[in-house]
């Protein structure tokens, strides 16, 4: 048992480690009202790096989220604006991430090309059109039942955390009992041998890509409606804070070997760290410096924990056979 | 030593000279680039010309050196995302060195090269020797190179006033015209061809990244040349920073913020394969090209940056996808022999057609604009000088002068406030205005615009400084050109602008924000500050400002934190609540950032503390809820819509001879009579907006 999860336990032991330490230092850490903020603030982060963690498993990458984001942000403040009703804003946002997913998905999964130069792209394009389109100003002036989608602060923080971990769980659920699921990991590990054992390794990655984009509409959703006016500039830095979370939780960047509950404690250590940083008092400048130190210590430590497979480059869509 | 490389596919000697010389779509690059030259000579204004070329090939050094030694990394089928850090790194270094430790600065820049060795050194035997994937140990180092560098300078130091001699590297000109850095990139480029394209050496490393275990049964040692590739990349980005260092002028840990993307745009534009094996430095050399080229003559046609940003989106895409399509009969065997004729018309076709059809729309706007005003410009201008000398006196009867702002960021609510006031004097006086500047906080870029601006040759210049050492020599160069130079918001140095447009200085903003914070607090207590982030250089005057008044008025009061919130309100918000429970006898929070405020009262609101009242520097209209609420009991501001309205006033009155040195007094439009002292037109000093007020302002 604790063999399979040993590229989880390394994330843990660290992110035990740090509350431990917090701990002693910093008791006041562990207050109710603190673990709440914690778990609202970095809900949002936690489901785009589920879907994160779906892309990579499928042997891809997608570093347009942050851009998606904002997008999705400013559409959901701008439709609550023009009187869309609350509760239609949910399918409406979720449908424009899902349909930027398709852009990646269908550049990648259909036509082949290497994903990281079409997020690239996409990062730069969604995030200048953003930025052509609202020239920086922010959505202000939202209807009163925009905030917590009208059910006020207590339930509002409640229905955030729910979806985010029901999300994740249900996802892990499926890539672990389902079909598709175990399709993920088949194809993550060699779309070739996938695709010859009967699976469409295509049409996989085109589904991944619009989920995705779907999570990513769904987090942008649900962190705009913790407050009352939207800014243009949201989601810059989140790509990167995703794809961390997930190679610290112990998933392979080359695909077809990862959890999602690896992701849940990449997400929380990375999440926590400024936090715990402030309550134990340690000065603010060096909390980017530690977070690089940690995604290199997640690495080692898959060393010292003897699971250390020689991946030399990420592996692409249409792989040359490998010896 | 052994022909390490004895099976090396003999040199294509028989190949059409088309596949020897351009073996990808460099072809295609070369045909885009062909066409955005001849689209923005049209469009844009000296945009042909030496000056202008120039010019333009000095702003892509710095990115190139990072492009040629990515080109190999790329090669090799790896990746290096902690290139940008890497040049904050090695700034700061160099920096410190020379400044604090008192080394020459000959020796501070071989310290800032060996810091990027060892940078490089710490990659290289991570990916070649434990064989970790190349993309997540750069994103580890991305982030720790660049936090080490804000670690140790606090994020606050800012390293200035480096020797002419060493600047001379970065903004000086060999033989009158050639950007003495461009000497390095060309140098660089030859020796990265030669490494690449000539030597075994480099060869091998197409062999690693076309296979790395046939090249390891090939007998090329794949680990020792792969820590070779990183080392350089390391050392090629240090390299970076020195040139970057005397090109602005300053060192800070902010140095090469998003180079990393930029140089893996224009290697990957230049048709190498993101998975290796494939990609030349000429092709690279083109894509920077393309990329640079493009922002620069969108700037000199007048058409908004982010046009720059969403067509690179737009080439990148289509040039893989037209390289992929045709090759799509074998995408198992990428790089088998194609037909080139077929592939390289195809792209040309699909990559034309997109680039054509995105610049028609900005020629045809450009052109309708300037045939409008084309009549009333005098027809004597020698192309691709900008010829302005004695403009200013023309300015006042033959036509419209032209007005050149910029903000800090454009997308900042501020400047967006600012701009709305400029805009309204402008119609008022007939100016023509530009308004352009970079899209986040970035001083490398304000030059750039200001480069542009003097070839494009405008009347005035007026610029709210992001950081006074790094502008200032291309301010001097405006007005040796014969431009006006107007600082607002923000001052350069004095003697490389002609007035300065002060809405409060430092001093009144920190004082005025203390005494709020009295105020609400009653003179005892604890409160915090919530700043943007770390290195950004008003808030720290401000913070230099409050610090010095608490020490002197207000022995009670006591400054508990000064967190970050790096510009994001969402950043401000978890910040804020971190703070009230980590000191939980914090009354004030002063959020000193404009959208910092709304974060941290939102942040107030939440957490239900009615004890505890947000204070700051914001924009009314974002603050309006929170104010009328009470959780933000006043924010202080001046009246940025005057502030722009002034600008513009101001801008004219210089060009037309109304506003010289020794004036007393300013007439502005609706403002009335505005007090200049020295060389500085005072707004006003600063405004207390609170709930009984801030309904009056609309901004």
């Amino acid at each position: 048992m604790t063999a399979r999860y040993k590229r989880e336990l390394s994330a843990l032991v660290v992110f035990g480690g740090m509350l431990a330490a917090v701990g002693i230092v910093a008791p006041s850490f562990f207050s109710a009202a603190n673990l709440r903020d914690l778990a609202v603030n970095n809900a949002p982060v936690l489901i785009v790096a589920t879907g994160a963690t779906l892309v990579i498993l499928v042997g891809q990458i997608d570093i347009s989220v942050g851009s998606q984001f904002a997008v999705c942000a400013v559409a959901a403040g701008s439709l609550a604006k023009q009187g869309l009703p609350v509760p239609l804003l949910a399918p409406c946002i979720l449908a424009l991430g899902a349909a930027m997913g398709a852009v990646n998905g269908v550049l990648v999964g259909r036509l082949g090309l290497p994903s990281i130069i079409v997020t690239l792209a996409m990062l730069v394009a969604w995030r200048d059109g953003l930025r052509w389109a609202t020239e920086g100003a922010w959505v202000q002036d939202l209807p009163p039942d925009f905030q917590w989608f009208g059910l006020g602060q207590e339930a509002g923080q409640w229905l955030i955390v729910g979806v985010a971990l029901a999300v994740l769980l249900g996802l892990a659920w499926i890539l672990r009992n389902l079909r598709v699921g175990r399709a993920v990991y088949a194809v993550g590990s060699d779309a070739e041998a996938a695709r010859l054992a009967g699976l469409e390794p295509s049409r996989l990655v085109l589904g991944v890509f619009v989920a995705m984009g779907a999570l990513t509409g769904l987090a942008a959703l649900l962190n705009a409606v913790r407050f009352s006016s939207i800014p243009s500039n949201m989601g810059v830095g989140l790509e990167l804070k995703a794809v961390a979370a997930v190679v610290v939780g112990g998933t392979a960047i080359t695909g077809g070997r990862g959890r999602l509950l690896g992701t849940l404690v990449g997400a929380a250590l990375l999440g926590t760290l400024g936090t715990a940083l402030v309550f134990a008092g340690v000065n603010p400048f060096w909390e980017k410096a530690l977070q690089g130190a940690i995604i290199l210590a997640a690495l080692v430590s898959d060393v010292a924990l003897g699971r250390l497979e020689h991946h030399a480059r990420p592996t692409p869509l249409h792989a040359t056979a490998r010896h | 030593m052994p022909d390490p490389l004895p099976s090396t596919p003999p040199p294509a000697t028989e190949a059409p000279w088309r596949q020897r010389w351009f073996p990808n779509n460099e072809l295609v690059l070369l045909g885009v680039l062909l066409l955005e030259c001849a689209v923005f000579s049209l469009t844009g204004s000296h945009f042909l010309g030496r000056a202008n070329a120039f010019e333009v090939a000095r702003l892509g050094v710095e990115v190139g050196l990072l492009a040629l030694v990515m080109t190999a990394v790329i090669v090799t089928g790896g990746i290096d995302l902690s290139v940008g850090s890497m040049m904050g790194l090695a700034a700061v270094v160099l920096g410190a060195l020379w400044r604090d430790a008192h080394w020459p600065i000959a020796a501070a820049a071989g310290a800032a090269l060996l810091v990027g060795l060892a940078g490089g050194a710490l990659n290289a035997a991570m990916i070649s020797r434990l064989g970790f994937p190349p993309l997540i140990v750069t994103l580890g180092t991305f982030s720790l190179f660049r936090g080490v560098a804000e670690g140790l300078t606090r994020g606050i130091e800012n390293y200035a006033g480096l020797p002419p001699r060493f600047l001379f590297w970065g903004q000086g000109y060999l033989a009158g015209v050639v950007p003495t850095q461009l000497l390095v990139l060309v140098a660089a480029t030859l020796g990265c061809a030669w490494w690449l394209h000539v030597t075994k050496w480099g060869r091998a490393l197409y062999a690693i990244g076309s296979s790395p275990e046939g090249a390891r049964y090939a007998g090329v040692p794949v680990a020792r040349r792969l820590f070779f590739v990183y080392v350089l990349s390391g050392l090629a980005s240090s390299l970076a920073a020195v040139i970057y260092v005397a090109h602005l002028g300053q060192a800070k840990s902010d140095a090469g913020t998003g180079y990393e993307l930029m140089a893996i745009t224009a290697v990957v534009l230049g048709g190498a394969s993101i998975f290796g094996g494939r990609g030349t430095v000429l092709g690279t050399m083109l894509g920077l090209s393309a990329i640079v080229v493009l922002q620069n003559g969108l700037r000199l046609s007048g058409q908004p940056a982010e046009l720059a940003g969403i067509l690179t989106g737009v080439l990148l895409v289509g040039t893989i996808l037209v390289d992929r399509l045709s090759s799509r009969a074998a995408p198992t065997l990428p790089r088998a022999a194609e037909e080139m004729d077929v592939k390289n018309s195809q792209v040309a076709v699909v990559c034309g057609t997109i680039l054509v059809a995105a610049l028609v729309v900005v020629a045809g706007n450009t052109m309708l604009v300037r045939s409008l005003r084309e009549e009333r410009r005098r027809p004597s201008e020698p192309a691709g000088r900008p010829a302005r000398e004695g403009g200013a006196a023309a300015g006042a009867d033959t036509r419209k002068p032209v007005v050149a702002m910029m903000p800090k960021a454009k997308g900042d609510p501020y400047f967006i406030s600012c701009r709305k006031g400029a805009e309204e004097a402008a119609a008022e006086l007939g100016v023509e205005l530009l308004w352009d500047g970079p899209t986040d906080l970035d001083p490398a870029k304000q030059n750039e615009v200001v480069e542009a601006w003097i070839t494009r040759g405008v009347d005035v210049i007026a610029v709210s400084v992001e950081n006074e050492v790094a502008i200032s020599t291309v301010l001097r160069k405006a007005r040796e050109r014969g431009i006006k130079v107007i600082t607002w918001d923000a001052d350069a140095q004095k003697d490389a602008r002609d007035f300065f447009i002060n809405q409060a200085t430092p001093q009144g903003i920190g004082y005025t924000l203390t005494d709020e914070a009295a105020r609400i607090l009653g003179g005892k207590g604890e409160f915090a500050i919530i700043t943007a982030s770390l290195s950004a250089a008003n808030q720290n005057q401000w913070i230099a400002s409050i610090k010095e008044r608490l020490a002197a008025k207000y022995p009670g009061l006591k400054l508990v934190a000064i967190q970050p919130s790096e510009g994001d309100r969402d950043r401000a918000f978890s910040e804020t609540q971190t703070v009230l429970k980590v000191h939980p006898n914090v009354k004030v929070i002063m959020a000193i950032a404009a959208p910092a405020v709304p974060g941290a009262a939102e942040a107030v609101k939440q957490s239900g503390r009615t004890d505890v009242k947000v204070t700051g520097l914001s924009l009314p209209n974002m603050c309006k809820p929170y104010v009328h609420s009470g959780v933000a009991e006043s924010i202080v501001l001046w009246n940025t819509l005057d502030l722009g309205y002034l600008t513009v006033h101001a801008a004219r009155a210089l060009a037309g001879g109304q506003l010289a040195p020794g004036a007393r007094e300013l007439q502005a439009g609706r403002l009335g009579r505005i007090e200049v002292r020295g060389d500085q037109v005072m707004l006003g000093a600063p405004f207390v907006f609170n709930k009984t007020n801030i309904d009056r302002f609309d901004f």
